[in-house]
């Protein structure tokens, strides 16, 4: 099984054999759950001891209450009698007091080994930052059949696997210098509708363009995006003569329409992504909208709703 | 004279896609097909008129135009039937009936369609058109942009072709009938001293003088250098750029191809925002019919000159406008300015001497090849020549992009040719520049227009961007707008245009929520000055110009935001209230309109306002019939 090699703190451990460690999670793992088990046994048992006995004692005190209140010479007996079974409860106290701190330790052990064995069942998945996210494995000697499988990660969540050969089409037709970098990207995001990571790795491999340079010029461009879009793309215009005439409302009004929750530009059914734009250029018919390729201008706050339906149905007819 | 068909023309640029020009186009289409006069609808530009669209121009047979604005589907029908006679009696006696139908239902065709046509001699049209000077939109809205016959036909490439001393062979007929014969070639340094003698400036901005910047360009030593076509017009308000590159590509094409001549190059992009889908498909249709017809590619009509264009789409950062920016961008890293000199037309793109020019410029230069320099320099003023291109818009009547004469006054702009501010309103100020520009008010509108006179008052030509604002509009809404932007734009390698204007906007937020603080306008004062001081580029230089000019002319309003909690505008969401007036005649509509149910649902009462809930969305006031609304 190939492994990812990333530098992050903690992983140390995978550079031991996987059976050593196998073994060890199980020699630790397999004491703790007998002591569990052993322990669990004891506090069950002593409970049942003392449950069983407690009316007998109880009785038999009552009996001697009785029998010293009539004859003075039970009075000693009942104390004697009293003391004992305080001594006895007290000791079981301090037994069971011991017998459940060993529990707990040995169930902590009994867990964290467990897990560690569950761990080592499946490949090892770290968490990553979206930058950690660009390292990419060594560059593989260029074998066509083993491309997929350096890169993919099936456990990161991709539950649609995306179709790659796009990305070396655009990489063949645009180039391989640094300088197609925006022209590449501005590519892959006109196909996939944003960056996809796994796009990005083939364009790393395919090209000199490195993840830094992407993960600069990524975040730096507006028009380039990471997170997925929303079926439809609502742009509001901001420029000045569209703030001047109220886009600020128009887009609060469409916010509050299509439930957008706050601090997200999509809402949660991913049906609109909605995106403040510095200007689209038509000035003359602010506020202006854009809805996909779509264009509508001369709006109020309360007819961009029904402009944006307008257009839905248009194009679903 | 030849007797023309007649021909209908359309302004189909984004504007006009905007505001429902398609399906006017194929109803247009429609009729003329039942006409049987197929090819006589012709999309073009648009002719700047924006705010009027959709525009459609007829002419007529004996040479008349007529101009209908606003037109719908139903009014496009209407024009056609009344400027074209059938083919068929069967469709003549049908649309026959078809008017007499409509006269009889008492909305008689020619009624409503007179209704939208435009008078160009009387009224107020009569100020729009005729008082600009038309050089860079020359074609705007006369030709079809996809059709490089369309630009030939208007001189298109003959600029090219005097510099080159050839004729460029073009396979139309009426253009080989002609004499092959063209002046002598102009050398590259006659170009460039024409260039230099007509006094053109850059008009991106910043107005440095084209005809200089070329010629440090043609000095550089060694055989790779490149023109790049600046057209990343990322000024939130300014559009010439696009309605240039939408309307009328081949100009900038030429233009560009003559840049190239005169220095040197043979290498050539245009840098155009995505943002503008249209003018990006419009310039790649436009290099391909230039490289077929021989005006681009190798060896250009026998001389030793080649050109090759490329077209890169900018990827939405302002601060690209910026040469240095731009040509990070080109090379594939973020877009940040580097400190100049050396400055682009030394070591540019690729290392290379590049020479940068900004669409308008470049548009220019056809016409002043054509015209000659003195032409040019005949028009605008002392130091700054020729004409200037404005987006104007705002709360003006007639909004669109005009072209005027360098030294026209503001009012003459708005009063003149935009035809005062919209509904009745108070003119208040101007909006010029951009992010890098600043506001100046009613009361200096009489300043002429030029590089030098803006630049006194604290403002900048800019782009050309004209907003105009009347009495509704909050000045330190405007300055907090402008600097969410340029904050929001900052490309972050100069600390002060990062944190300053950081610090700048939560100042006028602070100020917009009521929450002031007695020293804030000293702060601000302070802050933008070394803003402008510390940063290395235009960006950052110019980011604090709306605050400053704001609060110059301004103050006054800053002050009652900082001492009253109070806006005197009725803008700020913060500071302002929604009430009912006694007009109110209790319709409830404006209960049933209000999204977040801040009106009781109460009929023939007076409605209240609940201020707790109430988000001030301003859809009661444009639901209210009897303008029983008011903002406090």
């Amino acid at each position: 099984m190939s492994q990812i090699v990333v530098p992050t703190l903690g992983h140390r451990l995978q550079s031991i054999p996987r059976s050593w460690q196998r073994l060890t999670a199980l020699c630790i793992a397999a004491p703790a759950g007998l002591i569990v088990l052993a322990c669990i046994g004891m506090l069950t048992w002593s409970y049942a001891t003392a449950r069983i006995r407690a009316p007998h004692d109880e009785q038999h005190v009552l009996e001697l209450q009785e029998k010293a209140r009539t004859d003075a010479a039970f009075a000693s007996e009942l104390a004697d009698e009293q003391a004992m079974q305080t001594e006895f409860r007290q000791q079981r106290a301090a037994k069971d007091a011991r017998i459940t701190l060993m529990l707990l330790l040995a169930s902590t052990a009994f867990v964290a080994s467990m897990k560690w064995l569950v761990s080592l069942r499946d490949r090892f998945v770290p968490l990553q930052s979206q930058f950690v996210q660009l390292r990419l494995p060594p560059r593989a000697p260029a074998a066509a059949g083993s491309r997929s499988s350096a890169l993919r990660r099936p456990e990161s969540g991709e539950v649609s696997a995306i179709d790659l050969s796009h990305v070396d089409r655009i990489v063949a037709e645009i180039g391989r210098s640094a300088e197609a970098a925006i022209p590449i990207l501005q590519a892959i995001q006109s196909i996939y509708r944003y960056l996809p990571d796994d796009a990005l790795h083939r364009v790393c491999e395919l090209t000199e363009i490195t993840p830094a340079q992407i993960a600069g010029t990524s975040s730096f461009y507006k028009q380039l995006r990471r997170t997925p879009i929303g079926e439809h793309f609502v742009r509001v215009c901001h420029g000045t003569a569209c703030h001047v005439a109220g886009a600020r409302q128009v887009t609060d009004e469409l916010r509050r329409h299509l439930e957008i929750p706050e601090g997200a530009d999509t809402d949660t059914q991913q049906r609109f992504t909605l995106d403040e734009v510095a200007c689209l250029g038509c000035c003359s018919l602010a506020p202006v909208l854009m809805i996909d390729e779509h264009t509508s201008g001369r709006l109020t706050s309360l007819s961009a709703y029904d402009a944006l339906q307008t257009f839905l149905t248009e194009q679903a007819s | 004279m030849k007797r023309r068909a007649v021909e209908i023309r359309i302004g189909l640029s984004s504007c006009g896609i905007a505001s429902g020009g398609e399906p006017v186009l194929a109803a247009l289409k429609e009729a003329a097909q039942e006409a049987g006069a197929k090819g006589i609808v012709k999309t073009v530009g648009c002719n700047g008129m924006c705010s009027r669209e959709p525009l459609v121009e007829v002419l007529d047979a004996d040479g008349r135009i007529t101009m209908y604005e606003n037109v719908s589907v139903t009014d496009a029908r209407r024009i056609v039937q009344s400027h074209i006679r059938p083919l068929r009696p069967v469709t003549a006696v049908r649309w026959a009936a078809e008017r007499l139908i409509g006269s009889v239902r008492g909305n008689g065709c020619r009624d409503t369609i007179q209704q939208r046509r435009v008078d160009p001699a009387h009224g107020a049209d009569a100020t729009y058109l005729p008082r600009q000077t038309r050089i860079v939109l020359e074609n705007c809205g006369e030709i079809d942009p996809r059709s490089i016959d369309d630009y030939l036909a208007r001189d298109g490439y003959r600029a090219l072709e005097r510099c080159l001393g050839r004729r460029i062979e073009a396979p139309s007929s009426e253009r080989k009938t002609e004499s092959d014969a063209v002046a002598n070639a102009l050398a590259p340094a006659d170009i460039i001293a024409m260039i230099r003698d007509s006094g053109l400036r850059g008009r991106g901005g910043a107005g440095f003088p084209t005809g200089r910047k070329w010629s440090i360009a043609r000095d550089q030593p060694g055989p790779v250098k490149f023109v790049i076509c600046n057209g990343d017009e990322g000024d939130p308000g300014a559009f010439m750029d696009r309605l240039v590159l939408e309307a009328d590509p081949h100009r900038v094409l030429e233009g560009l191809a003559i840049a190239a001549y005169a220095i040197g190059a043979t290498e050539g992009i245009f840098y155009i925002r995505a943002e503008y889908p249209l003018a990006l498909t419009h310039i790649r249709e436009a290099i391909r019919q230039a490289e077929a017809r021989g005006y681009l590619g190798p060896r250009i009509a026998g001389t030793g000159f080649s050109l090759r264009l490329v077209v890169r789409e900018g990827a939405g950062a302002f601060v690209c406008g910026e040469e240095t920016a731009l040509i990070a961008s080109l090379e594939g890293r973020r877009g940040m300015p580097h400190l100049r000199p050396p400055y682009p037309v030394e070591v540019g793109f690729r290392g290379k001497p590049t020479l940068i020019n900004n669409v308008e410029t470049l548009a220019c230069v056809p016409w002043i090849i054509r015209r000659g320099a003195a032409a040019f320099a005949s028009l605008g003023t002392e130091t700054s020549k020729g004409t200037k291109v404005f987006a104007l818009a705002g709360k003006i009547r007639r909004g669109g992009l005009i072209e005027v004469p360098m030294g026209t006054t503001i009012r003459d702009v708005v009063e003149g040719i935009g035809g005062g501010i919209k509904d009745n309103r108070r003119f208040k100020a101007v909006q010029l520049g951009g992010p890098s520009g600043g506001c100046l008010p009613e009361a200096l509108a009489d300043t002429p227009i030029d590089y030098d006179s803006l630049v006194e008052t604290g403002t900048i030509m800019g782009s050309g961007g004209l907003i105009v604002l009347d009495d509704r509009d909050c000045m330190v809404d405007i300055a907090r707008f402008f600097l969410r932007f340029t904050q929001a734009e900052s490309c972050g390698k100069c600390t002060f245009c990062r944190i300053g204007t950081k610090r700048m906007l939560e100042i006028l937020d602070r100020l917009c929520t009521g929450e002031g603080r007695s020293d804030d306008l000293e702060k601000l004062e302070e802050l933008a000055d070394r803003v402008s001081r510390t940063s290395l580029c235009g960006l950052g230089q110019t980011a604090p110009n709306p605050i400053a000019t704001t609060l110059k002319y301004f103050r006054s309003e800053y002050e009652a935001h900082l001492h009253e909690r109070r806006c005197p505008a009725g803008r700020c969401v913060d500071l302002i209230k929604y009430r009912v007036t006694d007009a109110c005649i209790g319709c409830t509509l404006c209960a049933q309109k209000c999204p977040v149910g801040a009106i009781a649902f109460r009929p023939y009462e007076k409605h209240e306002i609940d201020d707790a809930l109430c988000t001030r969305c301003d859809i009661c006031r444009q639901a209210c019939q009897d303008d029983a609304i008011e903002v406090v």
